[in-house]
């Protein structure tokens, strides 16, 4: 794979041998040039930064500097030659604008960024002194840098200080700690100082430093262990759980036990199928005695119409099927379908990609191209098809080279130009082209260098595309072929956060060298396993579920209450809105009506987003717009207007008073209160309610209540009315309001 | 083996609780003494925070007849509206605001405010969200700085001890403004309704009706003694914050103070008369109640039936004759927008509260005739020609008042006709400094993450005032 830059991470075992600069105060190398020299300074005081003279546009106070000083050609002209050189003054260094702003000799909008006696200071006066070099094309360029100590372990509230070397290509080792950046990929775990001192903290598990210096990245891995004794695991289901529990035992951290069944079912029927099970799948579950009934219930899910709508509706908020005029209804629909039929028949999911990139038609043959109406430019296209189907955030990298990770400028053009031979042509429906390849040599501009370049995979050399050749379907074959290293990472990935909250690459669709899986070897296993299986995304789904990992409970040990990275206790999480506002229907016996959908729709089966505005539950607990590919634009935080929704919104409080409703059917017929309780408990949490339970509820049901006047309401009445605010008080608790 | 785990803020970092500097953990694209800089620093704090009260003028306000007039240019252009003096010497306004000329040394004209955004809902978003790249866009990329505003102040605060919620909008529709990537829990409470009726009512919040309290009250209480679930496992203090939000909702519901924010019955008649009995007068009535009440940010947009036909400033002579149409509303106008200045003085509220009223782009100066579309308030029946003037973002006026700032002048100037700015050009970004800078924002360096996990500024390329800058 050719990579623009060298950073990596190696371990030098004789590097005690190579020719070693060190850098003190009073040491000045030999050749001081802007390139290897003073650039690097920009970064470290952080001018160049995103907030700073970097700044999208015009920079700060009309002074711009390129991004992490990726274009050391352009700063180069903006220090030394802009304004007729006003920044610098050779007849007299230390009295240049340069200098005098840095230091806050003069007013500075950014301060201090480094004192009058530091090294920074006295570099860039001898460099002005010596004329300004900038560098010659003979001169030693840089390599390489790299990270010393390596992986280790860092014990809670230990430091570390790391030393970085930055290798030339003449071979000289220049120790460049000083002024390398670093930064925590997680700062929950732990911090980095500005020279390079690691500091952990206490939460157990693996961290990574990014290590930057002058355009390079490296990375520095360590783990925080807890060191608990794991005691008993139980027997490892599958590759999953070897792997996990590798993990704990070398971090340390005590799994919580297996849950039980009725957490099992509820939380498995809610993952895979986005519903609660019912009364009668919880008592056949609940009585049923084969010892392999929970491998069972997964395929019973997973073959059950539930599973194909909440996966279909996860896919359709991320491709953006989004309704902005009336219009969009047709297609908005019909793709809807497309994905749901998919789904349904598990088609694979290498077809399903290639089915939607190289949608040709229009929307009535072929309802994939239903996504090139929402995504219209190829810069879009290209960004949508890296982060969703490959992890990869490409739209830093098309202004300027990526400041995190090695794309360039060149590897976004290059990617964009699959996207330029897509013809559109308008239909009789208003919004609605058909979408062709259209005949001609696929090339993009690099916006930067204003050169043309051809078709080029991620990490791969550019293409030439015979022009009858539509690119997309290359660009399909490159992603479904076994040796592509994004493709199925990053779907095993994004499933693996749906069933677990947090992703081995978090956020999910973010990928980088310098944000690396929290457990590599089983992400490496699970996309191997994801491409043997041809693609099977029933399989991933198995896999996981199906291992002892997923079903560890979620109430934490003491040891375990730290982690949130292992997976050695469920996470619990919020139900989603659709999913909520299905179980709050199913227990209540309620429906929400969703407009031209038959009574009785799903909110999980909702086509797209239009029904948020109608239904202010949905908007109000989160449901995406269909905005963004990030799946993060689903709100799973609580807020003031979902607790006053929950409250007193006139459309729950109508839910509950419906005629009609569960609470108006159990206070007609003949059960007992107990037995009501029951069917309430097993409906909202698979399980039988405990003596604590029966006699608070049974006390509530039975207690007197009084009309306006003061009369004893009619029993039946009064009944209802006590079911109904039972309902709303289960439908409140935390149990109920999440997957645990 | 001792594991203090409350020492530290802790737990999954989420995207939207905790202020990032950078993308996904990688914090420092600013400098490295921003890697520590939480919401709490990026806001001076004082023993009182600061607040802001928005009057908006949808449509866009007509500059030219109204706080930029220009007497002495020909008739095509001037309107026939005649200047009058202010109590500010030789600062001259239109004469159909004479309470705005009594109090001229209460408040600030700014009249070299100028965008290129020239349609409502991209004019809207540039002024209000800082995007000025807004065109063609249904809904906003950006949040707006009101729900900038409400998510620092969040942040800041921790747990919230008043139970009103930070940002609230009377009766301000959600157009072409919102919080975007912030998420929806930074929407503003909503007012709506018709604020002149005796027995108005703020839906959620205090049920009038007992029984209906009552009956909240049992079922919260229910909810409470079944909730047995073990909570340790919430690292995230996910369980907590739901805890916290019914307890603030319980209390906006049932509690009479909270109420008593709301009802504009307690306030003295002679005040409810003074700002004047109709929506607008009420509107900001309520705006100032709520203020004092602790809210950090109101909003309320002077929309409806009191502006004419077409209910909004947008005066094209196809919707309104552009002249009757300030007539018809120069007088609530100028009672409601006065009164709540000098309230904002009387009550001793104006070193905390930051009064501004503005729309989101000014008015063609040449005036333009066309047809009208519909009879109505200030529209001539449908075909009849009548003046009205289109979108004109080159040049537009507010109005600046409180923040501890000094009032009485005229800051910048258009050229002869109105047309462009000749003088001390305020931008978007200008406006959204100004605001920022009131509220203890530092919006310069604040950038929050989109969806994409870029970080992103709040104030793209702009200074904050100095002339509208706190002097006490």
């Amino acid at each position: 794979m050719k990579s623009f830059f060298g950073g990596c991470v190696f371990l030098i075992l004789f590097w005690a041998e190579v020719p070693f600069v060190a850098c003190r105060a009073d040491d000045l190398p030999e050749r001081l040039t802007f390139i290897n020299d003073i650039a690097p300074i920009l970064t470290k005081a952080s001018c160049n930064s995103g907030g700073c003279h970097a700044k999208a546009g015009q920079g700060q106070n009309g002074f711009r500097l390129s991004l992490f000083g990726f274009d050391p050609d352009e700063d180069y002209e903006h220090i030394v030659k802009e304004g007729r050189g006003r920044r610098v003054s050779p007849a007299a260094p230390e009295q240049s604008l340069l200098l005098l702003k840095g230091t806050n000799s003069i007013p500075h909008g950014g301060g201090k960024r480094f004192d009058t006696d530091s090294v920074h200071h006295q570099r860039i006066v001898e460099w002005i002194r010596r004329g300004m070099p900038y560098g010659l094309e003979t001169d030693a360029k840089l390599v390489s840098i790299d990270v010393q100590p390596q992986q280790i372990a860092m014990p809670p509230n230990g430091s570390q200080q790391l030393q970085v070397s930055a290798h030339y290509s003449d071979g000289q080792v220049r120790n460049v700690t000083e002024l390398s950046s670093f930064e925590s990929n997680d700062k929950s775990m732990a911090e980095a100082e500005e020279s390079g001192l690691i500091r952990a903290r206490t939460l157990p598990g693996n961290f990574a430093i990014m290590v930057r210096y002058q355009g390079l990245v490296s990375v520095y891995n360590a783990y925080v262990p807890l060191g608990a004794d794991v005691g008993t695991l139980p027997e490892p289901k599958n590759f999953v759980d070897e792997l996990v529990f590798a993990n704990l035992k070398r971090i340390g951290i005590p799994p919580s036990p297996t849950c039980d069944d009725a957490t099992f079912l509820r939380r498995a029927s809610l993952d895979i199928a986005g519903k609660l099970p019912t009364v009668e799948e919880t008592q056949k579950f609940l009585n049923d005695t084969n010892p392999g009934k929970r491998d069972q219930l997964v395929e019973t899910l997973l073959r059950s119409p539930g599973y194909a709508d909440y996966f279909a509706n996860k896919w359709s908020s991320l491709l953006k099927n989004r309704r902005d005029e009336k219009n969009d209804k047709r297609s908005n629909f019909a793709f809807h379908s497309w994905l749901r039929d998919g789904i349904l028949e598990n088609k694979p999911y290498d077809q399903l990609v290639k089915e939607l990139l190289v949608a040709t038609g229009d929307v009535a043959g072929n309802p994939a191209v239903a996504w090139y109406k929402r995504v219209k430019q190829p810069d879009r296209q290209l960004e949508d098809v890296a982060q969703l189907f490959l992890g990869v955030r490409m739209q830093c990298a098309q202004c300027h080279h990526h400041p995190f990770e090695r794309w360039s400028q060149q590897d976004y053009y290059g990617f964009s130009a699959f996207f330029t031979r897509i013809g559109r042509e308008p239909t009789s429906i208003v919004g609605e082209d058909v979408i062709f390849h259209r005949r001609g040599i696929a090339t993009a501009e690099n916006r930067k260098t204003r050169l043309q370049v051809k078709p080029t995979p991620l990490g791969d050399e550019e293409l030439v595309i015979a022009p009858d050749d539509d690119p997309r379907l290359v660009l399909a074959n490159w992603m479904s072929n076994p040796e592509n290293p994004f493709f199925a990472h990053a779907f095993v990935n994004r499933y693996w956060k749906h069933f677990f909250k947090r992703g081995l690459v978090d956020p999910e669709d973010d990928f980088r060298d310098t944000n690396p899986p929290s457990n590599p070897e089983l992400l490496n296993a699970l996309a191997q396993h994801f491409i043997d299986s041809g693609f099977d995304m029933k399989s991933v789904v198995r896999v996981i579920v199906q291992s002892q990992t997923y079903q560890f409970g979620s109430n934490p040990n003491d040891d375990n209450l730290a982690d949130v990275q292992n997976y050695s206790r469920y996470y619990p999480r919020h139900l989603t809105a659709e999913v909520y506002l299905d179980s709050i229907n199913q227990l209540a016996g309620t429906v929400t009506e969703f407009i031209d959908l038959p009574i009785g729709t799903h909110a999980v089966s909702l086509p797209d987003n239009s029904y948020n505005a109608d239904t202010h539950f949905l908007t109000v607990f989160g449901r995406p717009d269909s905005s963004s590919v990030c799946e993060c634009e689903r709100v799973d935080s609580s807020s003031l207007a979902q607790s006053l929704h929950l409250l007193n919104s006139q459309e729950i409080r109508k839910k509950l008073a419906t005629d009609g409703s569960r609470a108006d059917v159990l206070s007609r017929n003949k059960k007992t209160d107990r037995e009501r309780v029951q069917e309430l408990y097993l409906t909202a949490f698979s399980r039988e309610p405990n003596e604590a339970e029966l006699q608070i509820a049974e006390a509530y049901l039975t207690k007197p209540r009084l009309d306006a006047k003061g009369t004893a309401l009619d029993p039946q009445k009064a009944k209802r009315m006590a079911l109904e605010d039972l309902i709303w008080a289960l439908v409140n608790t935390k149990e109920f309001t999440f997957n645990h | 083996m001792n594991h203090d785990q409350r020492s530290h803020c802790c737990g999954p970092v989420k995207r939207r609780d905790f202020m990032k500097l950078g993308l996904a953990g990688f914090g420092s694209l600013t400098w490295p003494g921003l890697l520590k800089l939480k919401a709490e620093n990026a806001q001076k704090s004082g023993s009182e925070k600061t607040a802001v009260i928005m009057v908006w003028l949808h449509g866009g306000l007509s500059h030219m007849d109204t706080y930029d007039p220009k007497p002495d240019i020909g008739s095509e252009y001037r309107g026939p509206f005649d200047v009058i003096d202010t109590n500010v010497p030789g600062v001259q306004i239109t004469e159909l605001l004479p309470h705005h000329a009594r109090i001229a040394d209460k408040f600030n004209i700014v009249r070299s405010m100028y965008h290129r955004s020239a349609d409502h809902p991209a004019g809207t978003m540039n002024l209000l969200s800082g995007d000025f790249e807004a065109r063609g866009r249904v809904k906003p990329k950006f949040p707006d700085w009101m729900s900038v505003a409400s998510y620092m102040r969040s942040q800041a605060e921790g747990q919230r001890t008043n139970p009103l919620p930070n940002y609230i909008g009377v009766c301000h529709p959600q157009e072409y403004i919102g919080p975007a990537y912030l998420g929806n829990a930074y929407l503003p409470f909503g007012v709506e309704g018709d604020l002149t009726q005796q027995k108005f009512e703020v839906p959620n919040v205090g049920l009038s009706d007992v029984a209906e309290a009552a009956r909240l009250g049992d079922r919260v209480a229910l909810r409470q003694s079944l909730d047995l679930l073990e909570r340790r496992f919430d690292r995230a203090m996910e369980l907590q914050a739901v805890d916290e939000f019914e307890a603030q909702a319980m209390t906006l519901l049932t509690n009479p103070q909270t109420r008593d924010a709301f009802d504009l019955s307690q306030e003295d008649p002679a005040t409810r008369d003074r700002y004047g009995r109709n929506q607008w007068g009420q509107q900001l009535l309520m705006s100032r109640r709520l203020i004092e009440a602790g809210v950090d940010i109101v909003t309320s947009a002077l929309v409806g039936p009191l502006c004419g036909r077409v209910a909004n400033w947008d005066d094209h002579a196809v919707n309104h004759h552009i002249f009757n149409g300030l007539r018809f509303r120069s007088e609530p106008y100028d009672q409601a927008v006065t009164a709540l200045i000098e309230d904002i003085y009387e009550r001793g509220l104006d070193q905390r509260v930051l009064v501004v009223v503005t729309g989101e782009f000014g008015r063609t100066p040449k005036i333009e005739y066309d047809r009208s579309t519909g009879p109505g308030n200030a529209s001539a029946p449908t075909g009849v020609i009548q003046p009205g003037r289109d979108h004109w973002p080159r040049a537009f006026s507010n109005l600046w008042a409180g923040g501890g700032m000094r009032t009485g002048q005229v800051i910048g100037a258009t050229d002869r006709r109105g047309e462009d700015v000749i003088e001390r050009g305020c931008k978007a970004g200008d406006f959204l400094a100004t605001i920022y800078q009131h509220l203890g924002i530092d919006y310069s360096h604040v950038m929050i993450e989109d969806f994409n996990g870029r970080p992103t500024a709040i104030v793209d390329d702009g200074k904050a005032i100095p002339e509208l800058a706190r002097v006490s």
